[in-house]
């Protein structure tokens, strides 16, 4: 449970014309880690290079590759597929040859159509564009071009302009711009250009079209159109061929990447010419379940063996080991770094506490409903294994939240009537709310409380991290080191306790003085601060830099307090708002104009609180997580392992 | 004496101004301070998950590391107030 599934490496030897099965069971079994072997000049592995595909791995990534190229004109992703039936691998072998091809004709020949006709309809958008200018003009335009002494200018000018030589001319005032066609002498083009282009003038191109423009429009509008129709009836039969073989093709995706990854495999293998070695990992438990396996499949020709670990040099790869609970949470620890293979793996604490921290600083019976609601509703909607694991976690910080805001009585910043608060008050003087206001103190010593506590467990774990994982006398300068973390901290609060009289902790005060005006507790507490600085600067001199982090790691969960009292803030002021300064005062007398600000206040409470909800979701989740990576973590995690991948591929579509 | 006892009424109300004065000022530095550490902790975070979608849960919480800050003004600020 906090230790990462046991691994045992594995070595296969067979000879090559059994390599087939043998890929064929790995890949079956799919709990064969391959570690790749790397061509060097090591003494066990000399004369050995590295393997080739198997037969026909060209060939079925070409197939693989045209089919991709189908399934993304499709849109088609494999994870938004739910596997309605499993398709058997054999019958789609031969569906692959003859029907496959098919398909992919047909879509290709719809893909080829359905851009010809995007491009004309591309084309004929531009053409009306071009003629729209020309749209009130009177004259057919086959008028303003082909001629050889005649030179026709059109575009836009901000106002009447006078070209000043012999000229036919039109002018016309719109909103969009004033148009002005002028049909000058072909010589005094340049001329009139230029006096144009001092009056800011913006050229039109002339259509080569010939009849009155707004009929030439309304032509081509028409073909548009048709052109338009014939796009959505090529567009309807593709999503018609997508939705008759999308399942069809999502499994000859999966068949064909399968046979691809096997084909490749031996590229993974180290090889000679009539025999392959492959060395890998299994899950100890495992062991006799793939020896039985290959035996089987080679017909007893390979042999298998449990190679010893050799500490420092053979680094399993890490899988979890956790129950069923604590799962989800396993996507939490796998975003800082995943555990190594002798390391203690935290996830069933991030798994119990994440949620407790997110309570404390949601602590709401509302948005613990709201979210619950969410990450519920959003588990039907959204696939991906990710995501369900991190909608789980969500579920149970929200269920904690509801039972926080149980015990701080708290639904949407409201006071639940009825039920006093069990943990210190959170409830602030807003509005007309009265009461004490909250017990802030009490609070904060709650958090620094929580803080110590785990920070403590922490430095255990720390000790087991270190009494595993090193060797001799470092091994016990790091445990002792730790050790000298918990009774600096555990003397710095027995000083405390003694000085001061604080709500919920221990009182020393009393304690009659022994020596030099301090009290027993005091000075068991000054010896154990110095006894812890003694071990940690036997560890590492430089260390003791960071003493003052004892302070601030404590203080920082605090923020337990500090966020969650936001969120009641924020939550009390927009009920303050919604309610006590515009909803009640309408209620008084009502008159139209209240019922409108009424509905005003309503909506006032509802986006308040929505974005209250999603302040808290993050406030609660990110800064819970902080908690564990910043504060909880660098006590004695290092993570860094690498992650258990085994050879082969979960199968959803098809079966053998 | 009335003269006094409103005197005592002006220090007593300039004395509540003033610790919700220096509460302010504990949250709002802390705020601006916070936001300076997390500018620039911000922009490299979208630089480098642009560059590599992973690392977008480690930069997360990368940036928020600097609300610390404003989380002790807020709890002196609370002490201050309550």
């Amino acid at each position: 449970m906090f230790s990462p599934e046991q691994m045992s490496r594995i070595l296969i030897a067979a000879p090559r014309n059994v390599m087939a099965p043998v890929i064929g069971e790995l890949h079956h079994q799919r709990i064969f880690h391959i570690e790749d072997f790397i061509e060097d000049d090591s003494e066990e592995y000399q004369g050995y290079r590295l393997g080739v595909p198997l037969e026909g791995a060209g060939e079925t990534s070409t197939e693989l590759l045209r089919l991709r190229s189908v399934t993304s004109a499709f849109a088609i992703r494999p994870e938004d597929m739910d596997p309605s039936q499993m398709l058997s691998a054999s019958r789609l072998k031969d569906q692959i040859e003859t029907e496959l091809p098919e398909i992919e004709k047909e879509v290709e020949d719809l893909l080829a159509t359905r851009s010809a006709l995007e491009n004309q309809a591309k084309e004929l958008e531009n053409t009306i564009e071009s003629l729209k200018p020309f749209a009130g003009v009177p004259v057919d335009l086959s008028l303003l071009h082909g001629y050889r002494t005649i030179s026709v200018i059109a575009g836009y000018v901000p106002k009447k302009v006078d070209v000043g030589v012999a000229r036919e001319e039109y002018y016309a005032e719109s909103k969009k711009g004033n148009l002005l066609i002028v049909a000058v002498p072909a010589e005094l083009r340049p001329d009139v250009e230029r006096t144009l282009l001092d009056a800011q003038f913006q050229a039109v191109a002339i259509p080569h079209e010939s009849g009155p423009a707004a009929e030439r429009i309304a032509v081509y509008s028409v073909r548009l159109e048709a052109v338009k129709k014939e796009m959505a009836e090529v567009s309807a039969k593709i999503d018609d061929l997508r939705e008759r073989h999308a399942g069809f093709l999502v499994a000859c995706d999966e068949l064909l990447s399968m046979d691809v990854e096997k084909a490749e495999a031996p590229l993974r293998f180290a090889t000679t010419d009539h025999a392959f070695i492959a060395e890998g990992w299994v899950p100890t438990q495992d062991v006799s379940a793939i020896t039985d396996g290959i035996t089987r499949a080679s017909g007893g020709r390979a042999f298998v063996t449990e190679l010893p670990i050799e500490p420092g040099k053979d680094i399993p790869p890490v899988e979890y080991d956790n129950i069923s609970y604590a799962r989800p949470s396993q996507l939490l620890l796998d975003v800082y770094s995943r555990p190594k293979y002798t390391e203690i793996d935290p996830t069933l604490f991030i798994s119990i506490v994440f949620p407790i921290f997110f309570g404390l600083i949601l602590g709401d019976v509302g948005y613990g409903l709201i979210l619950l609601a969410m990450s519920l509703g959003l588990g039907k909607v959204l696939k991906g294994d990710d995501i369900r694991m991190l909608l789980k976690v969500l579920r149970n910080a929200s269920v904690s939240s509801i039972i926080f805001g149980l015990l701080f009585s708290e639904f949407l910043g409201f006071s639940i009537p009825g039920l006093e608060s069990v943990l210190p008050s959170r409830h602030l003087n807003i509005g007309h709310a009265g009461g004490h206001g909250p017990a802030v103190p009490e609070l904060m010593i709650m958090s620094v409380w929580i803080g110590i506590a785990y920070i403590t467990v922490g430095r255990i774990l720390g000790m087991v991290n270190h009494a595993r994982q090193d060797h001799g006398s470092h091994r016990t300068r790091a445990v002792l080191a730790n050790l000298g973390w918990i009774l600096a901290m555990w003397g710095i609060l027995l000083m405390v306790w003694s000085a001061f009289a604080l709500p919920l902790m221990p009182d020393f005060t009393g304690v009659p003085p022994v020596v030099m005006g301090l009290s027993l507790p005091a000075i068991s507490g000054a010896v154990m601060i110095l006894l812890g600085i003694v071990f940690i600067a036997m560890d590492s001199g430089l260390e003791l830099v960071e003493l003052p982090t004892i302070l601030s790691h404590v203080l920082s969960f605090a923020r337990l307090v500090g966020v969650g009292l936001s969120s009641v803030a924020i939550a009390m002021v927009v009920n303050f708002i919604a309610i006590g300064m515009i909803i009640e005062p309408q209620l008084v007398n009502l008159s139209i104009f209240g019922v409108g600000l009424t509905i005003v206040g309503v909506l006032v409470f509802l986006i308040g609180h929505l974005m209250n909800t999603v302040l808290g979701m993050l406030g609660g989740g990110l800064q819970s997580l902080r908690l564990h990576y910043v504060e909880f973590f660098t006590k004695f995690y290092k993570g860094g392992g690498k992650k258990y991948s085994p050879f082969g591929m979960k199968r959803r579509f098809t079966e053998d | 004496m009335a003269e006094l006892d409103i005197a005592v009424q002006v220090a007593e109300a300039s004395q509540i101004g003033l610790k919700a004065l220096g509460a302010a000022l504990s949250v709002g530095l802390t705020g601006i301070a916070t936001a300076i550490a997390e500018m620039s902790i911000g922009s490299a975070a979208v630089g480098a998950t642009a560059e590599n979608k992973d690392v977008f849960g480690l930069v997360l919480l990368l940036t928020v590391i600097p609300e610390t800050i404003v989380i002790f003004g807020l709890v002196v600020s609370l002490l201050m107030l309550f």
